[in-house]
């Protein structure tokens, strides 16, 4: 009884295990047997790329993503574990991206030799390889939810703005319409009857348009022979001999300015010593209004004044005296 | 506001209190191992391999109406490869371990609380007392340790045939390919779902054949004692899987 009860438990409990066993390889996709290569691609954000996503290539799985770290400078590591017999391209970078609209992401491995639509997702694997040139460059696409979401916003705005074109499109929107319409075909049929009216006098205006460019042609020939008059003065020599007395002239003048140039020089230098003479005058003049010097003391002091005034007088008189008497005053003897 | 005194006094506290010094005691007889030792295969066939048809017949048709619910749920803008992944996930997580926990509660719990009680109230727990046999050692520790390692082990071969059911089911009367399911199935796997599984089904196995030899161990008042017991596993062990399921949904996911 006791082998019987060993053989069951124990036959129940293996195949158990191998039903777990082999159960849990199957749906990891774990491959017995086979070495598995792991490679790491850099990104910025991984959004909603996690452990155990199906990494493909040109749209086949070819592995998982293994392991998803951050990374220094703000940088996230992504390992995946790549089936040994993938053909990966020589120059590889990692897309992620939504699988699809429910939340599943995927690692798509492509060739940087492949042209890039995207100028963002060419930047961000371009840094990516600068900040980590071991690592696969990798970049992450926007998640179709948000995408779907800016959607549905943009459809919630047109709607919104067709609520609103129908609310302002009524019945008597539509009858203006119809109005302005109906004033349109008016003026239109008044434009057409009025472009016909103008089309007699445009052709009158065309053939006087035409005599008119026959005039023109007339001075434009007329034009022409005095141009070529001119042409043979100047072969003669007369424009010449115009220029060349202008030439002299110019010469003339430009002695004449040399001469005016050094008039003005000395003058220049004359300007100094005036000024020079103007300060000492300017001095004097001021000592005088001071009162200082015999000058300014006559101009200032009037009992000088009316001293030599009394002075001359007496002279005056004294000159008058010698006159008259000048025995008074002039001996001449001779012993 | 109840008075703490009162509230340990109360006749949940009361239970909760006995639960505990009850499997603290079948705790201490683990080292009788002589005495539980030798019954240990007995439990586990009589626990576990003898309820695996119980268990792969509830599994096969929750996996078939999983499917066919599947189907109905995601006609229109989900893909049909989504039946693969419901089916799995549910059935590995979630109806697998406690559909199967539930089943064993009726057949094991019920086995044991009216096993036990019956022994009691004939008094031959007195005599293996008088023997000097321990009681938790002879009658509790070899259940316990055969429900806590045979009910993963059930639930695991449930899980297996449901999974199965469903791809078959999926196959055959819905329009899905052999590839569709398969992809729906792998797509969100992780190892964990087997294992959150089975350590779910591990802690019912024990909580179900402590509660029944608790329930069988206090049974008095003859046959009826017995059927109100027998009647008081089960639900106390239906009860106790579904408390359990909600603590390791918070704790593990």
């Amino acid at each position: 009884m006791k082998q019987r009860n060993a053989f069951v438990v124990g036959g129940t409990v293996l195949i158990t295990l191998a039903v777990i066993v082999v159960g849990a390889l199957w749906l990891g996709h774990v491959q017995l047997g086979s070495r598995p290569e792991k490679v790491t691609a850099r990104f910025r954000t991984v959004e909603g790329l996690n452990v155990g996503a199906p990494v493909t290539l040109r749209g086949v799985k070819i592995g998982q993503v293994f392991r998803v770290e951050l990374a220094d400078s703000n940088w996230v590591v992504a390992t995946l574990k790549l089936e040994a017999r993938s053909e990966i391209p020589v120059n590889p970078a990692v897309i992620a991206a939504t699988a699809s609209l429910f939340g599943e992401w995927e690692a798509k491995i492509i060739s940087l030799d492949d042209p890039l639509d995207d100028p963002a997702v060419r930047a961000e694997l371009a840094a990516a390889r600068t900040a980590g040139p071991d690592d696969w460059p990798g970049a992450t696409l926007p998640d179709i939810g948000q995408l779907t979401a800016q959607a549905g916003r943009i459809a919630g705005d047109i709607a919104l703005l067709t609520d609103r074109v129908g609310a302002v499109f009524d019945s008597t929107t539509a009858a203006k319409v119809r109005n302005s319409l109906d004033d349109f075909l008016t003026m239109v049929n008044r434009l057409t009857s009025f472009t016909n009216s103008q089309t007699t006098r445009v052709d009158s205006l065309s053939a006087k348009a035409l005599e008119g460019t026959t005039d023109f042609a007339s001075a434009a020939r007329d034009l022409s022979a005095t141009l070529s008059r001119i042409d043979s003065a100047t072969s003669e020599g007369q424009l010449a001999s115009i220029v060349n007395s202008t030439q002299g002239s110019a010469t003339d003048l430009r002695a004449a300015t040399a001469d005016l140039r050094t008039l003005l020089g000395a003058a220049r230098e004359h300007e100094v010593s005036l000024v020079r003479i103007l300060v000492a005058a300017d001095s004097i003049m001021g000592r005088l209004q001071a009162g200082q010097g015999t000058l300014g003391m006559l101009t200032k002091d009037s009992t000088l004044y009316n001293e030599t005034t009394a002075t001359m007088v007496e002279l005056r008189k004294l000159i008058a005296d010698i006159q008259v008497n000048p025995r008074k005053y002039f001996k001449f003897s001779v012993f | 506001m109840t008075h703490p005194a009162r509230l340990r006094d109360s006749a949940p506290a009361r239970q909760v209190a006995g639960f505990g010094t009850f499997a603290l005691d079948a705790a201490r007889a683990l080292r009788d191992r002589r005495t539980w030792g030798p019954l240990l295969l007995e439990q586990m066939r009589r626990l576990g391999v003898e309820s695996v048809p119980i268990a792969l017949f509830i599994a096969l048709f929750t996996g078939i109406v999983l499917a066919l619910l599947s189907k109905y749920i995601f006609t229109g803008a989900v893909p049909i490869y989504f039946v693969g992944t419901l089916v799995g996930k549910a059935i590995m997580l979630e109806l697998g371990p406690v559909l199967t926990g539930m089943a064993l509660a009726g057949r094991v719990g019920a086995n044991i609380a009216a096993e036990i009680g019956t022994m009691r109230v004939t008094e031959q727990v007195d005599a293996l007392e008088t023997l000097a046999y321990d009681k938790h050692a002879y009658l509790v520790v070899p259940r316990v340790l055969a429900g806590t390692l045979m009910f993963p082990v059930v639930t695991a071969l449930a899980i297996a045939l449901g999974v199965t059911a469903g791809y078959f089911t999926s196959l055959n009367l819905l329009d899905l390919s052999s590839a569709e399911f398969v992809k729906g199935l792998q797509i969100f796997y992780k190892f964990k779902d087997i294992w959150y599984g089975l350590v779910k089904a591990a802690s019912f196995g024990a909580a179900v054949t402590l509660i029944g030899c608790l329930q069988g161990l206090a049974t008095s008042g003859g046959a009826a004692g017995v059927g109100r017991r027998t009647t008081l596993a089960v639900v106390y062990g239906c009860e106790a899987i579904l408390v359990l399921d909600a603590f390791w949904a918070v704790v593990l996911l």
